[in-house]
């Protein structure tokens, strides 16, 4: 059963959209999405002097006429996409619950696998888990499988450390195929750590989308005044402190500062950025925000 | 606006100690967060220092507030202007003499009226008023501030009770009566006062010993040889050791050791010591009244039981003769009527009774029907004694299964009186005390006396003669009691401290016994003590005052309103909001 969110007509609409990517992979089928292969899509790309074997049919008979040469038109070819949706499964991600923030970055990755999917193409969910090896699905194609891609997520609860870098070399290992990547974390790492893990995307020559997910107390923390003891949610680690409102300013000025670090390598790094804050709609966020940054055509 | 309890506005000094629990860093609360990442660093700059930032929420503005008023009320603050119709009541009962640290409870009710007064206002007028005897005015009405305290240093402390009255209603009266704006009650009782009327408490509990009774008396009325009982009591929490004296004719007659246990009485008794006239019992303990240790005692009469017999039938009388230690003079009726009975100590009406109850101890034996004392009933053939008190000194060793009077009628009290000896038919033997006086009425004749002839009939005779005679020795008088010292106008009674009081014209009654000790009577020659003792325990125990509960009396004239009734109230509200405070305080839910 699709989650609360994915009404009638927020899928209906999720219908429409397709993914839009940077770059040109081989595609293993015919599909939407451009190749650097020659091919028989309706998209013009280059000339070429006739060989004996051409198919006549794309000569260009005007080229001929002015020129007495013959040339035949080159075509693009369109194949289909292979879009990797990683997840951050971390302890993190369950904070302030588990349904609160997690399910809420599910409910992103499977709106987007419903976009890949609906448009034939080919999505893979990928969860960035403690230790291990790493837990990934199958490739999915057609909107049916959708279902599976719900079940997979299900599946799955955010616990534990997670280390962005090795846990995406982990997963990146058994890559064979170039595509669209999505990640989806929180990002509250130093960012050495999500600076080491994107740049292993980029090596891989993926077309990297970023989506941050943070829930609203992460934001701004609704901690009591006085003496605290703080428990990572990762580590279990304590960490004691005298919260006030001096403290939660200094607090969401770095929380700021990090955010701003990390939209500014994406930027500088050709991924696409943008914020989800939890307690927003998720229609909203899909069908507005994302393509306002280009992941949609 | 002024303050009546201005003790209490000390409580702002204290207010700042509301900042402490603000101020003190919290046990910390346990929170777990998604990641520390951004606030290790924060965290290093805020530990290490014992106290936090001050934060002080609106509600601690709250708490001030209230905890302000409530200083306030407690400090009873009135609208009016200075009382100027003032009462000060000193209880100068014996327990004010109790030392607190080196001043007497009395000495410091003075020093604190006398702060009192300092604060009033030129105007003002004072009277003045001490508890014991009575409830009585000293010194002239509407003294002025200034004069007052002059009188109050005439003033001590008596050695007396405190009367069984009802101070709230008796203060409040005399508010009413007088019109006064302000009283205020100096005593050590506990308590509080409303409205016009200020209880003022004076020392705290206090461990105390006292003799709390003391007699000289002979072992039997024939004989010559003399006892002294005394009984220590503790009224302390602890147990106490002291030693007990017996003094004579300003010596040390006898000593011992007794130790009494928490809340205990202890009785110890001295023979074979030297007759004096009088005798004093001292406990050598250092506790906070020494007042009630010491008491004091007269030798009994050493002469013998001198008996006025009246009776139509004098023969059976005339064998009491064969008793050691009487003296018998029998009289009939009609003579008893011409010339009295002066000089004798007990009267026996035998088969007769007089007009009015004698002011001696008396016997009435069969009496008539027409006496004061009982209702007759009709006569009884050789009755059988069913039932008698136990213990009671006149049962004491009589077998009642042989007492067998040939003759005898049921008695019954025609007031008051208490049966000591029942036939099936109703009392056969009538006992009662009236002002001092002992008085018994026997339905059946125990004379003659027969000795060992009869001997269930002689030992109750001899029992009843004892009864008698122990009544004649006495316990001494009480410190207030009036003493019949049969004094007539002109003579002298000198007090125990020394000072010499003319008895007037119409004195029947010697009343001015405030302190304990001996009252001498100057009778010409003849001089006779009579010895008088603080005789309530609860002056002696220092330890559990009664409470006083005064009435809230409204002032007569002046105050406005006063915010003291509300004090309750704001106390409520304060710990409300603390706990208010304490749930907004809570830690918020977590994941």
């Amino acid at each position: 059963m699709l989650p609360a969110p994915f009404t009638a007509d927020f899928i209906s609409r999720l219908e429409a959209l397709r993914l839009k990517t940077r770059k040109q992979f081989l595609g293993s089928r015919p599909g939407s999405y451009s190749s650097p292969r020659r091919g028989t899509s309706l998209e013009f790309a280059d000339y070429r002097r006739y060989s004996p074997g051409d198919d006549i049919r794309y000569l260009d008979w005007g080229i001929f006429a002015r020129s007495d040469r013959l040339y035949v038109k080159l075509f693009r070819e369109e194949v289909d996409l292979f879009a990797y949706l990683f997840i951050d499964a971390s302890g993190s991600m369950g904070f302030p619950s588990p349904a609160a923030k997690f399910s809420r970055a599910c409910h992103v990755a499977l709106a987007l696998a419903y976009v890949v999917l609906a448009n034939h193409d080919h999505v893979k969910l990928h969860l960035l888990q403690q230790g291990g090896a790493p837990v990934a699905s199958p490739f999915y194609r057609g909107r049916h499988r959708i279902m599976d891609c719900i079940d997979f997520v299900s599946s799955s609860t955010p616990s534990g450390p997670v280390e962005m870098a090795p846990a995406l070399a982990e997963h990146l290992q058994r890559l064979r195929r170039p595509g669209k990547a999505i990640l989806l974390s929180d990002f509250l790492m130093a960012p050495a750590s999500y600076q080491q893990g994107l740049n292993l995307l980029r090596a891989l020559n993926l077309d990297i989308s970023v989506i941050q997910v943070l829930a609203r107390p992460e934001l701004s923390p609704p901690f009591p005044r006085g003496g605290l003891a703080l428990v990572d949610s990762e580590s279990r680690a304590e960490l004691q402190i005298q919260w006030g409102g001096e403290l939660r300013r200094e607090y969401g000025e770095r929380l700021e500062r990090h955010n701003r670090e990390l939209k500014s390598f994406c930027h500088q790094s050709g991924i696409h950025y943008s914020l989800f804050v939890t307690d927003g709609e998720l229609d909203e966020f899909v069908l507005e925000t994302l393509p306002t940054i280009g992941l949609f055509k | 606006m002024e303050f009546l309890n201005p003790t209490a506005l000390f409580g702002i000094f204290l207010l700042p100690l509301l900042l402490v629990p603000y101020l003190v860093r919290r046990a910390p609360r346990r929170l777990v967060f998604s990641s520390l990442l951004f606030l290790r660093e924060l965290a290093a700059r805020s530990l290490g220092r014992p106290w936090g930032k001050p934060h002080l929420p609106p509600i601690f503005f709250l708490q001030l507030l209230l905890l302000l008023l409530l200083i306030l009320a407690l400090g009873e603050p009135v609208l009016s202007i200075r009382p100027l119709r003032i009462a000060i009541v000193l209880d100068n009962s014996a327990s004010m003499q109790a030392l607190e640290e080196e001043k007497s409870r009395f000495e410091l009710a003075r020093e604190r009226a006398r702060d009192l007064l300092r604060g009033l206002s030129a105007n003002a007028r004072v009277d003045l008023y001490l508890t014991v005897p009575a409830l009585a005015q000293i010194g002239d009405k509407g003294l002025a501030p200034g004069a007052a305290p002059a009188l109050m240093g005439t003033l001590a402390p008596y050695d007396l009770g405190d009367r069984m009255v009802d101070y709230g209603e008796e203060l409040s009266r005399l508010v009413q009566e007088k019109g006064y704006e302000r009283l205020f009650f100096f005593t050590d009782h506990p308590g509080r006062g409303g409205g016009a009327i200020r209880l003022v408490t004076i020392g705290r509990p206090r461990d105390n010993l006292a003799v709390t009774s003391f007699r000289i008396a002979r072992l039997s009325f024939a004989s010559k040889q003399q006892e002294a009982r005394i009984e220590v009591t503790s009224f302390s929490a602890k147990e106490e050791k002291v030693k007990v004296t017996l003094k004579g004719g300003g010596r040390i007659l006898a000593s011992r050791a007794l130790t009494v246990g928490a809340r205990k009485s202890v009785a110890t008794s001295f023979q074979d010591f030297p007759a004096y006239p009088a005798y004093e019992a001292e406990i050598e303990v250092d506790d906070a009244l020494a007042l009630d240790n010491r008491r004091f005692a007269v030798a009994p009469p050493s002469g013998a039981l001198e008996i006025l017999a009246i009776s139509p039938r004098p023969q059976a009388l005339y064998s009491l003769r064969s008793i050691p230690g009487l003296s018998l003079q029998v009289i009939s009726p009609e003579a008893y009527e011409r010339i009295g009975s002066e000089g004798h100590s007990l009267e026996i009406f035998h088969f007769s009774a007089p007009s009015l109850l004698p002011r001696k101890h008396a016997l009435f034996v069969l009496p008539p029907v027409e006496n004061p004392l009982v209702a007759v009933g009709r006569p009884i053939s050789r009755p059988t004694i069913s039932g008698w008190r136990e213990p009671h000194p006149l049962t004491r060793y009589v077998n009642f299964a042989l007492l067998r009077p040939p003759y005898a009628r049921p008695l019954k009290p025609l007031s008051f009186g208490e049966s000591v000896v029942e036939s099936p038919d109703g009392a056969v033997a009538v006992g009662l005390e009236r002002q001092g006086f002992r008085y018994l009425a026997l339905g059946f004749d125990p004379f003659p006396y027969l000795g060992r002839e009869n001997l269930p009939m002689s030992i109750f005779t001899l029992n009843l003669l004892e009864w008698f005679n122990e009544a004649l020795r006495g316990p001494g008088a009480a410190t207030g009691e009036p003493l019949d010292l049969g004094a007539r106008a002109g003579e002298t009674v000198i007090s125990p401290g020394g000072e010499k009081l003319i008895v007037g014209e119409s004195a029947a009654l010697f009343s001015r016994t405030f302190f304990q000790g001996f009252y001498e009577l100057a009778r010409g020659q003849r001089k006779e003590i009579v010895a008088v003792n603080l005789q309530d325990a609860k002056e002696s125990d220092l330890g559990d005052p009664a409470p006083i509960e005064l009435k809230g009396e409204p002032a007569a004239s002046g105050s406005g309103f006063s915010l003291f009734a509300f004090w309750p109230y704001f106390l409520l509200a304060s710990i409300l909001l603390l706990f208010l405070e304490w749930f907004w305080g809570r830690p918020a839910a977590q994941a």
